[in-house]
């Protein structure tokens, strides 16, 4: 079990928001990941479709900032004094109270909610952090029309994944 | 360069992890109603957001970025044919994951094994994405090799 230190929300939500002033400031970059997974796809069969356009030279520096999150994942858990860095498979008591309990088929349900995220990321033009974070940030009506339908496609696949199931 | 930008990556991975991002039951929580704490880093995220793109925007000098000199850019991300599916695909995938396509990278350095075939859906999502665009963009048949020669 990881104790991760957590921030009030209003503080690490704060700390993020300069992070996304910071890097546009700096860098001339808007917030987003999504447009990383393009990365890995040009290693695929046909992946010279993902060597132009949104996924092209120009986004290199996705790459690199995609690289450096799961750093700062673990700084998270090193830094935080409860908790010790070891590989878990907990997916937190909720999740897995309604999850399969078979470790390959709840893989392959998270697979397929990942296919959904790459696929429905890519229709709509950003994710979280670059619809959300980014987009309303700059009050772009789209971005807020795509959040909040993001909100209304999770809450419709929660509600129906803790139907009778769940505590 | 590219340093700069894995060094902001592993400051936002950092904070993913300390807004709680990187819990599942965060996720279960918010879609719930049990527990807002996301919802509260969502909002003072973009309240923050909201004051410095503006305070950035409205200075009477052309802002510049700081390490490369050129003009900042403030473009929003434009419409698209599907946004309304793509989004609602996205949010099903977001709610029965517990993640999204930042905070996943996140959970992979902070050891949590099952966001590994999450990361591997988004990967493959994208790419089914991007051969669909493809073939949409080119039909097939006559002509094809000539306009995906013209598309490199």
């Amino acid at each position: 079990m990881i104790d991760l230190v957590i921030w009030p929300g209003w503080l690490a939500g704060i700390a993020i928001g300069a992070l996304m002033v910071g890097l546009l400031w700096t860098t001339n970059r808007q917030l987003g990941v999504s447009t990383a997974y393009g990365g890995p796809c040009r290693l695929l069969p046909r992946g010279e479709v993902f060597r132009h356009g949104a996924f092209g030279r120009s986004n290199h520096w996705r790459l690199w900032f995609a690289l450096g999150i799961p750093v700062g994942g673990a700084l998270g858990v090193i830094s935080s004094p409860e908790a010790s860095w070891e590989p878990t498979a907990s997916m937190g008591t909720l999740y897995d109270a309604v999850m399969p309990e078979s470790l390959p088929l709840k893989g392959m349900v998270l697979m397929a909610a990942g296919v959904l995220m790459g696929f429905g990321a890519r229709m709509a033009g950003g994710c979280t952090s670059g619809h959300v974070i980014s987009g309303v940030s700059l009050l772009n009506p789209v971005s807020l029309l795509a959040g909040g339908l993001f909100f209304v496609g999770g809450l419709l696949a929660v509600q129906l994944l803790f139907l009778g199931g769940g505590q | 360069m590219n340093l700069v930008f894995l060094l902001f990556g592993a400051a936002f991975g950092f904070l993913m992890s300390r807004a709680g991002a990187t819990g599942y039951d965060f996720y279960a929580g918010l879609f719930l109603f049990r527990d807002l704490q996301l919802l509260w880093v969502i909002a003072a995220a973009v309240t923050v957001g909201i004051l410095g793109l503006a305070w950035l925007r409205l200075r009477r000098r052309r802002p510049l970025s700081v390490l490369s000199l050129e003009p900042l850019e403030f473009q929003p991300r434009p419409y698209r044919r599907g946004l309304v599916i793509g989004a609602l695909l996205f949010g099903a995938g977001w709610g029965l994951s517990g993640s999204c396509p930042g905070s996943v990278l996140a959970m992979i350095g902070e050891g949590k094994l099952l966001a590994l075939p999450t990361m591997g859906g988004i990967v493959l999502g994208t790419y089914l994405f991007g051969l669909w665009e493809h073939r949409r963009a080119v039909p097939p048949g006559p002509g094809r090799t000539e306009a995906l020669a013209s598309s490199q």
